[in-house]
């Protein structure tokens, strides 16, 4: 029986005002188990960016609930969801989201240090750590304009991985990267959900959802399909990526 | 097409826009009114002294006068137009009662005259030549100003009462600068009044040729004429008449010079955003050989547009104001001739500041060279590394909070963003401190030492009367009769001829008495020690071209006496030209003498100073501080004024600034903001982290402004004050101002203005920025 680290229910987020209000989010409703590598998919504009912001709470809801590990999330206040976002959840971005002016193994390091200054010996040899696992040991001097967006992408998981998060929200992490390179991220996900993480990612890549447990199929503000791969149905990649773009085609159309 | 993109731009960015436009208003204004005030005081002032006829040359007089002598010099003397022989009544000022108001406390030499017949006619409100009746009295000016004086107003004088019938223009005498003023009267009511008061002559001339001054100069001393007293010229009386309100435009120049830098610094950073932001879009052009002019065409418009906006306003506001402005130069002076140049000049300063601002923009656009076509299309911006400080790493980071680092560490990798905020912060440290280290200064007791006295606790000043050495002998015997003195000495002042090198003659008036008994301190050499010896005051020894043991010649008694200099010292007092020396010449008339004398103790000063000023009427009795107050008092009042009003305009552009600069700084930092909040942190980190920024910066303003301020600003206010006569200068410090309540000012101004400039900035949604 598996407990559910996220559980929303009947979600509805609108965009716009008067005449050109939208529900991006129409009812939806979804449960995420611990320890699940679910996977969002759907059209542009189908809301699927807008459900991970929103299960996450970092953006709000306009009606609907959302639990988190237990507690009710749907209103969060600002600082509510800022310590909760620092301490329980990580999020890895399309697009690096590094700080210009900071080098690489600062950056890593920033959100951890907020609370916990006086722990920074810890938490640097932790950070060194997590950059040998994910290969960019040798970069954390380097500013960020100097290393490849592979490099940074691992960074920001790195980043991400830092407070030992109970799920990691990723939005498009390999959108921005080359076919080689994003498998190799994916690699890394993979490694981390081996390790008992949550995942939630948002994707447009048929490759990266089939390498997840769960894909939803997101379209016009609703779950419309569902694909699940239980660790023991047998299918390799290449027959879970062909099923999914098929779902995908038959949404689109 | 223009037209739109322009509109858009400006949209986008309504605040700082208006902001600019405002900044640039206010600089088209102030330089418009300064146009203005220039024609306007140089206008009416010339029509004042044309219509007055003020004269080329004056000699004033006191004591015995030989008009036959003045008449034969001027029947030879080819140069001159017409002459005449003024008198003016000098009556002390505690005998003239205006309506309920003495005039006791004022320290204007007041005095007595009738019209003049031939030229420096005393003008009314229309500068018409005053025709005055029995009973009437005209009263200066700054009297009106001051509102001692209302028309119908009953003056009183020794018994004797006027009625104030007007207010009258004093060509030579208007300015506040000029230490005496003369109330005009009929010549029989003058008649009744010259047994009350002290007759000075004012022996006048006018030339056919103003040029010729000099030269007829020099043959009015060399034919040994009267003159004990001051000499003064044409060129003077204009000086002295447009010496304030000069001042007032001087001072409206610098802060529309100021206002300009600042706007010049808004105009810098939206661009420098806008550019960052079209970093794309200019590369693409540049990578397809498309002209970049078209582009710079558009942002040239958006500013042609904002600063032709603000200049016309400006221009427009210059004409609701300039009355304001104009009223003093209107009251003292009257209408100006010229004015129709008042607005061509205005509109020429005001094309001038436009024109500034769009060569500043032009230089900015230069950038448009630099920008990658490769860089911009790949990487959508600049690769241009910030410069991080490795040794200022997060990592390495034991002491400080991770906002306050984040907030430090940013302004060192962007210190040319920064660099504007702190070189204003820099002047308005300096702007609040400067001023005040000067109102220190010369309001401090040590300044005496600037005057060339010696330090002493009671001085009796005697002038303006008979048989000054016997009556100063009277006090010199009464004071070492008196136990509580411990010290005393009489200074005599006499004019002597000097006899150049060139074998020209000048007059030059000489201290003499026991200088060792209150010696000053000596910018070079040492006091004189034998009757041989001189000591001059720099701006003396530096017109004489005298260095310490250079010998001089002095004409005593018709004989010429070959002094040496022994020192020179620092004077400001009498035009900074004063000599002392210890040689007795009872021959030569005194002009006046100072007694000098010091107290066992000093704060006895005050009481002695009332015991004696009733045992000697003729005297002038003070304590050095009431010295001080009588002699500079005006000039430290205001620039007590001018002090605060700086203070208050530094902090006024200190907090427009930061607020300013703190809304562009978030409006460019948008995107790491919203990485920061989703990373968890909170707007109140935000705040913290742009709070340490703008205290950082201040931090490193307020120290180089309080430093220059006291180094650069002691340099230029030492040169200032040389040409008044002092030979070194150093401040007078108050550290609990300087280093305290100024810096504190700065923060609070500061500080309150970047909490209101950061507000804001925890309202950056996350997600809009996220959200690809």
């Amino acid at each position: 029986m598996h407990t559910h680290i996220i559980t929303g229910k009947d979600i509805v987020k609108v965009y716009g005002e008067h005449q050109e209000k939208r529900n991006v989010l129409d009812g939806v409703s979804v449960k995420i188990a611990q320890g699940e590598f679910v996977s969002v998919m759907g059209p542009s504009g189908s809301g699927k960016s807008t459900l991970m912001y929103a299960l996450s709470a970092m953006d709000r809801i306009d009606s609907g609930t959302i639990h988190f590990d237990g507690r009710d999330v749907s209103n969060l206040s600002e600082n509510e969801f800022a310590h909760m976002s620092r301490n329980e959840m990580g999020f890895v971005f399309q697009q690096p989201t590094l700080l210009k002016n900071l080098n690489i193994l600062d950056n890593i390091i920033l959100p951890s240090l907020r609370d916990n200054r006086k722990q920074l010996p810890k938490i640097t040899s932790q950070a060194r750590e997590l950059m040998k696992k994910l290969g960019i040991a040798d970069l954390e001097r380097r500013n960020i304009t100097q290393v490849s967006g592979g490099q940074l992408q691992r960074a920001g998981i790195c980043r991400a991985l830092m407070c030992s998060p109970k799920i990691i929200f990723g939005d498009e992490p390999t959108g921005a990267l080359n076919s080689r390179t994003a498998q190799e991220i994916m690699d890394i996900f993979t490694a981390i959900h081996a390790e008992g993480t949550t995942i939630m990612l948002v994707t447009h890549d048929a490759k990266v959802a089939a390498q997840s447990e769960r894909v939803l199929f997101l379209c016009d503000g609703k779950i419309v399909s569902e694909i699940s791969f239980p660790r023991e149905n047998g299918m390799n990649l290449e027959q879970r990526m062909q099923l999914v773009s098929r779902r995908m085609q038959e949404i689109e159309i | 097409m223009y037209a739109r993109i322009i509109y858009n731009d400006i949209a986008r960015n309504t605040v700082v826009t208006t902001i600019t436009m405002l900044f640039i208003a206010a600089a088209a204004l102030l330089v418009a009114l300064a146009a203005v005030l220039i024609i306007n005081l140089s206008g009416a002032m010339e029509t004042l002294m044309r219509e007055a006829q003020t004269p080329h040359f004056m000699q004033m007089h006191a004591g015995p006068i030989d008009p036959a002598g003045i008449d034969s010099f001027a029947q030879q003397q080819p140069d001159v137009l017409e002459y005449q022989i003024l008198e003016f009544l000098n009556i002390e000022s505690a005998q003239i009662v205006i309506g309920s108001n003495s005039l006791a406390s004022n320290v204007q030499d007041n005095g007595f005259s009738v019209q003049s017949e031939h030229f420096d006619y005393l003008l009314d409100l229309d500068n018409q030549i005053i025709t005055v009746s029995d009973g009437q009295v005209y009263v200066p000016l700054c009297y009106l100003k001051d509102q001692t004086a209302a028309i119908g107003d009953e003056l009183v004088v020794k018994g004797m009462s006027f009625t104030v019938a007007g207010f009258l223009r004093d060509s030579q005498m208007n300015s506040n600068l000029s230490s005496s003023k003369r109330f005009l009267i009929s010549a029989n009511d003058y008649e009744k009044l010259q047994e009350f008061g002290e007759i000075e002559y004012l022996i006048e001339f006018r030339l056919h040729d103003l040029s010729r001054l000099s030269a007829f100069e020099s043959a009015y001393i060399e034919a040994g004429l009267e003159a004990n007293g001051p000499t003064i010229t044409y060129p003077l009386f204009k000086m002295i008449n447009a010496l304030s309100d000069g001042f007032m435009i001087a001072v409206i120049l610098l802060v529309s010079l100021l206002i300009v830098a600042i706007a010049f610094m808004c105009i810098r950073f939206t661009l420098l955003a806008k550019i960052e932001d079209d970093y794309r879009e200019i590369g693409i052009m540049k990578a397809i050989g498309l002209q970049l002019n078209d582009i710079k065409k558009i942002y040239l418009m958006s500013y042609a547009l904002i600063a032709v906006t603000g200049s016309l306003l400006g221009l427009a506001l210059s004409y609701v104001f300039k009355g304001l402005l104009l009223e003093n130069i209107r009251l003292f002076m009257g209408e100006s001739d010229n004015t129709a140049l008042a607005p061509l000049l205005s509109l020429l300063g005001v094309l001038l500041i436009g024109a500034a601002v769009m060569i500043y923009v032009y230089r900015i656009l230069h950038r448009f060279r630099s920008i990658s076509a490769v860089e911009a299309i790949r990487y959508g911006g600049s690769q241009k590394r910030p410069h991080l400080h490795s040794r200022l790493s997060l990592n390495q980071n034991n002491l400080v909070p991770v906002n306050v680092f984040l907030g430090i560490k940013d302004v060192l990798s962007r210190k040319s963003l920064y660099a504007t905020m702190l070189a204003v912060l820099i002047i308005a440290a300096c702007i609040i401190i400067f001023p005040q280290n000067l109102y220190n200064t010369i309001s401090s007791k040590d300044f005496i030492s600037y005057m060339g006295v010696g330090s002493y606790d009671l001085r009796f000043d005697i002038q303006q009367t008979d048989s000054i050495p016997e009556k100063a002998s009277l006090i010199a015997q009464a004071l070492s009769a008196d136990p509580e003195v411990t010290a005393s000495a009489v200074y005599t002042t006499k004019v002597y001829t000097l006899i150049t090198d060139e074998g020209s003659r000048e007059q030059i008036t000489v201290e003499l008495g026991d200088h060792s008994v209150f010696p000053i301190s000596y910018a070079q050499g040492s006091g004189v020690s034998s009757e041989d010896e001189i000591a001059l005051s720099s701006i003396n020894a530096r017109e004489l071209g005298t260095q310490v043991g250079d010998t001089l010649t002095l004409l005593l008694n018709g004989s010429p006496r070959v002094l040496t200099v022994s020192g020179i010292y620092s004077d400001i007092t009498n035009g900074g030209k004063t000599a002392k020396a210890s040689f007795s010449d009872p021959s030569a008339r005194t002009m006046w003498a100072v007694i000098s004398a010091a107290l066992d103790d000093p704060s006895l000063a005050e009481e002695k100073t009332r015991g004696y000023a009733e045992l000697f009427g003729y005297a002038k009795v003070s304590g050095v501080d009431a010295y001080i107050d009588q002699t500079f008092g005006s000039t430290i009042e205001s620039v007590r004024k001018a002090a605060g009003a700086a203070a208050a305009v530094a902090l006024a552009v200190s907090v427009l600034v930061t607020l300013l600069f703190m809304k562009m700084l978030i409006a460019r930092d948008r995107y790491p903001i919203a990485v920061m909040k989703a990373l968890g942190f909170t707007s109140a980190d935000i705040r913290v982290q742009y709070i340490s920024r703008s205290v950082f910066v201040l931090l490193i303003g307020v120290v180089l402004g309080t430093v220059a301020a006291n180094t650069l600003g002691e340099v230029l206010a030492g040169k200032v004050i040389a040409a008044f006569g002092a030979a070194s200068f150093s401040f007078t410090i108050d550290p609990f101002t300087a280093y305290l309540i100024s810096p504190l000012m700065m923060a609070a101004a500061v500080l309150a203005a970047t909490g209101i400039g950061v507000s804001r900035a925890g309202h950056i949604t996350m997600i809009d920025h996220i959200k690809e």
